[in-house]
């Protein structure tokens, strides 16, 4: 266990050099990678194409409510839709995407040559292809793929209401799904903890950094819970055991364990990319990012928090403590509300330049607020018996889960692709894409908000001609094919910059804060040809503009240093 | 390892004050040992934390004067490439190919290749260019 | 804080008008009824948010609240668009502005202002949630009626459960299928105790007009009392995800006279839907639960 990193850098250069650009050579580099931004990178590539299809999922589904009636899908087919749009995009698009971040930033973000344990997380990667493949391989099935709803709520998802190799296959690919997930926390939290670079002491790391720890933890926590839950469902389905048996009260249990995943599960998929967005905030309006201690907290609240609320998602089922969970809920509003001040404290006197990358983020302040205040309002359970499972909810989980995770990914893909690629994505295009998906969004879900709470209930293939929601659904169908649309503007964008020269420079922004920003683009195999001193929150800044540098403040700093031992080793050298 | 150590304290201490409550309020059975396990698995690695670093001195990472020239020489071992990960990635599915469609035998070939698939994982440096 | 406070007691009243309050309360009152009418269209339902017209004696207090709750998110989130908006347009990066701005990294008081405020928000939304909630979900007093719910696949079955009642003297009931959808007719200013249970899968009954829904879980009963106030038809629906036609699980609601819903009873119950349908013995719950015991006691 003790080659050389450098030694091992070395080989796989020679390597990379010799190897001829075969096609089946190029196959063999992508199967046997263990490369944290090659596998980043597949991770991008497969949650994208599992966005689009989750997407067209969503657009017959948007189709088919246009008008009352069912013109073209069937009852069960529209329901296999809906099922697996939330599936896919929970649990093969925004998941993984959250890994793929992870893998692509956080080395380079401690300034670490890899992650922890490179196999495991190329081993995460394929059980998460394999996983959702063999989900979505319920489509292909006699009877069609699962139908139950993504939380495929007890008596229904059984073998005798659900029976079909589709729903099994749902339950088993979506276990192997939660196995890779939590394989990818133990690896980024363990990478976290052991491989920063010396001087990257916790409370210098990147916030983006400490969100993946905090997702890592709940995680850790909640997806085994789901992982045993679907063992569960499974072993009901296949081998005939009888634990969510509506007749001793299974069905509300399964609601419990599932939601004791789900909710975490939303934040597990929002927080990284509130990381994301702080750190386009802070490049982008030039300046460091406002109350750093403050976010670290209120995320770790959250963490911990996330884990508390889980049964809201079941006022309305008249078997939870409505107070400890009302409140709990609530609560969850003081550490957002935190990061959101935060956020603008950050744009607060600065110097902002609006790119594509910044347009997405303040696109995404925009919308989450809107998704949080309504979520505020789901808190309250006299609020929620009216509003759960109607088109309200749909709404607002709309505002949150997308205005946080494709409004974010978009930002952090505009800002991090030359680091990604080496290539600079055209930034009229982007904009175009920014508006194209910003008023797309919005038409699509916030018309959904009223129809829900006038009395359109959640998961209907058809309404009422005299119930009058026609037009308001026809106005949401009309926004979410500009949605669809607006993916066009994105992969033209991908497509002609795929040959422009790279850019050459460590940072293209010039004001680039945290570690990766002082490696080149896209960065050599294992990350940093040299690491500067790491002195603050943003050493890349400090390294690009020396006459900014400005150490950590020290009240706050060291209560968690730990340099006194040694203080007298290295005092004269430091200043 | 001081800051790593409060962030799963932190997690252990939160559950170990919400899950009385819990119970005290809800009565409720499967919310109680979920938070109880979630507050047990914080309090494992806080501990487990806590004694490793007690071991050592504060690493150049804990500690802000640290230099990066005192990371310098073996950070670890990083494989170059394997084949294994996609192998048993395959297998696990596999394994869990069988129930899907209801198949044992499929599961039980699914067992028999793991075993050769975990064993070439954990021996691929065993032997060959990078064996150690 | 106290003005949020006081703000929001004026939008609930202001929003039920049945208890005019001191002056200044008018005032706000009417000033809040203005902007909501300018926000929302004009319409009645739009002074609503949303809401459909309300057809039973609980429902204000979700009314209400609604009402309030969207106020003071509107106030919040109101403040934060606008920074939002201010620091993004005054703050843009023009021609000639200094190169670097002021790396301010905290403002420890600003922080704990900004923690520490919404504390007092959310206690107060809490107050006013623990109140509507407990007089939505609270059962004192007998009802003058009971209506056993069975939902299952894909429709109602309505047992009314009237064996006591002098003026009728027999249960019946109504089962609704796929083709035809029930019908459940209540009398008005009666408070219904509606009893809830499932023969398959969850369901939930949801009449959009009471502004309350409850699931109907197989194995765990559920029971909720509402008092109809408004004469007409409403439609009721199932909410929760229970298989394939899961969008055509509706029923009708009739609010109509005490001696129309007496009519009504007997003539069901002469058309051969006398007694009730009772629940499958498979679905009787076995084990229990801590609100059933709590019933029990």
């Amino acid at each position: 266990m003790t080659t050389q990193t450098a030694r091992v850098a070395t080989q796989e250069e020679v390597r990379t050099v010799s190897a001829d650009t075969a096609l089946g050579t190029k196959v063999m580099k992508y199967l046997t990678t263990t490369d944290h931004k090659v596998i980043g990178n597949m991770y991008f590539v497969t949650t994208m194409i599992f966005f689009m299809f989750g997407g067209v999922l969503a657009l017959f589904i948007r189709a088919e409510l246009a008008n009352p009636g069912i013109q073209f899908l069937n009852y069960e087919t529209y329901n296999q839709f809906f099922t697996m749009h939330g599936t896919i995009m929970l649990l093969m698009f925004a998941t993984p995407l959250f890994a793929g971040f992870a893998n692509a930033l956080i080395p380079l973000q401690i300034g670490a040559p890899d992650v922890a344990f490179p196999r495991m997380n190329a081993f995460s990667y394929w059980l998460y292809l394999f996983g959702s493949l063999m989900a979505c391989a319920g489509f292909v099935m006699p009877g069609g793929a699962a139908s139950f709803g993504w939380f495929a709520y007890a008596p229904l998802s059984d073998a005798i209401n659900s029976p079909g190799f589709g729903s099994n296959l749902w339950v088993f690919g979506l276990y192997i799904l939660g196995l890779s997930t939590i394989l990818g926390g133990v690896n980024f939290t363990t990478t976290i903890i052991t491989m920063r670079a010396p001087g990257m002491t916790m409370f210098r790391m990147p916030i983006f950094t400490w969100n993946i720890l905090a997702t890592s933890i709940m995680v850790l926590i909640t997806f085994p819970v789901l992982g045993a839950g679907l063992l569960v469902l499974g072993a009901d389905r296949v081998l005939g055991a009888h634990i969510f048996d509506a007749t001793h009260a299974g069905a509300v249990l399964w609601q419990h364990l599932f939601w004791f995943f789900g909710h975490p599960e939303v934040y597990v998929i929002a927080i990284p990319f509130f990381g994301i967005i702080t750190e386009v905030i802070s490049v982008f309006s030039r300046k460091p990012v406002f109350g750093y201690y403050g976010l670290v907290f209120a995320t770790l609240a959250i963490t911990a928090l996330s884990m508390s609320v889980w049964a809201h998602h079941m006022f309305a089922t008249g078997a939870v403590n409505l107070p400890f969970f009302s409140f709990m809920s609530f609560m969850i509003a003081i550490p957002t509300g935190v990061k959101f001040f935060n956020w603008i404290g950050t744009l607060w006197r600065g110097s902002i330049s609006l790119t594509s990358s910044m347009l997405f983020a303040i696109g995404f302040l925009v919308t989450f607020l809107f998704g949080g205040l309504t979520g505020v309002i789901l808190a309250s359970p006299a609020l929620d018996f009216h509003v759960t499972d109607s088109y309200f909810v749909v709404a607002h989980f709309h505002y949150v889960v997308f205005g946080t995770v494709v409004f974010a990914m978009f930002a952090g893909f505009y800002m991090w692709w030359p680091k990604f690629t080496g290539k600079m994505l055209n930034e009229t295009w982007g904009k175009v894409h920014f508006w194209m998906l910003f008023f797309g969004f919005h038409i699509t879900f916030l018309v959904q908000h009223w129809l829900g709470v006038e009395g359109m209930q959640r998961r209907i293939a058809d309404y009422g001609v005299w119930e009058g929601f026609t037009f308001l659904n026809q106005v949401s169908t009309f926004g979410s094919f500009l949605l669809g649309l607006s993916m066009l503007p994105f992969l033209w964008n991908v497509w002609i910059t795929r040959k422009t020269p790279d850019v050459g420079v460590n940072d293209p922004w010039g004001w680039g804060r945290s570690l990766e920003w002082a490696t080149s683009c896209p960065p050599p195999r294992h990350n940093f040809a040299s690491l500067p001193r790491i002195r603050s929150m943003h050493p890349a800044f400090d390294l690009a503009h020396p006459d900014l540098a400005e150490e950590d403040e020290a009240e706050f700093a060291e209560l968690f240093d730990e340099s006194d031992d040694s203080a007298e080793l290295v005092e004269g050298g430091v200043k | 390892m001081k800051a790593e150590t409060l962030v799963f304290g932190f997690i252990a201490a939160f559950f170990a004050l919400m899950t009385p409550i819990y119970w005290f309020m809800a009565g409720e059975i499967a919310g109680t040992f979920g938070l109880a396990f979630a507050g047990l698995l914080g309090l494992i690695i806080t501990v487990y934390l806590a004694i490793t670093g007690r071991s050592f001195d504060p690493r150049p990472e804990d500690r802000r004067d640290g230099e990066i020239f005192e990371g310098a020489g073996a950070v670890g071992f990083f494989p170059p490439q394997s084949l294994w990960p996609i192998v048993c990635a395959g297998v696990v599915t596999l394994i869990f190919l069988g129930p899907g469609v209801e198949q044992a035998w499929i599961s039980i070939v699914g067992f028999g290749i793991g075993i050769w698939a975990a064993s070439g994982w954990i021996l691929e440096f065993y032997r060959g260019d990078y064996s150690h | 804080m106290e003005t949020l406070d006081e703000r929001q007691v004026v939008s609930v009243e202001a929003a039920g008008r049945s208890r005019p309050g001191p002056g200044v309360r008018r005032m706000a009152a009417a000033a809040s009824a203005v902007a909501l009418m300018a926000l929302a269209g004009c319409s009645e339902q739009g002074a609503r948010l949303g809401l459909p017209v309300a057809a039973s004696a609980e429902a204000p207090n979700m009314g209400n609240l609604w009402i309030g709750t969207w106020i003071a998110a509107f106030i919040v989130g109101g403040l934060v668009w606008g920074l939002i908006g201010w620091s993004v347009i005054r703050y843009r990066r023009r021609e000639g502005d200094h190169p670097v701005p002021r790396q301010t990294k905290y403002h420890l008081p600003l922080e704990l202002l900004y923690t520490l405020v919404p504390f007092l928000i959310i206690g107060v939304l809490f107050f006013y949630t623990v109140k509507a909630q407990d007089a939505l979900v609270g059962q004192e007093g007998e009802p003058d009626l009971t209506i056993d719910v069975i939902g299952q696949k894909w429709s109602w079955t309505f047992n009314y459960m009237e064996e006591d009642n002098p003026e009728i003297g027999t249960n019946a009931y109504e089962v609704g299928t796929l083709q035809e959808i029930p019908d459940l007719y209540l009398p008005v200013d009666k408070k219904v105790r509606f009893n809830l249970n499932a023969a398959d899968v969850i369901h939930s009954f949801w009449v959009p007009s009471f502004y309350f829904k409850m699931d109907v879980i197989p194995g765990h009963p559920n029971s909720f009392d509402v008092t109809p106030n408004r004469i007409g038809t409403y439609d009721g629906k199932c909410a929760e995800l229970c298989g394939t036609y899961h969008s055509l699980m509706l029923f009708k609601v009739h609010i109509v006279s005490e001696e129309d819903y007496n009519a009504k009873v007997l003539e069901l119950a002469a058309s051969g839907n006398a007694g009730s349908v009772p629940l499958p013995d498979s679905f009787v719950n076995t084990l229990p639960t801590p609100k059933a015991e709590e019933d029990q006691k």
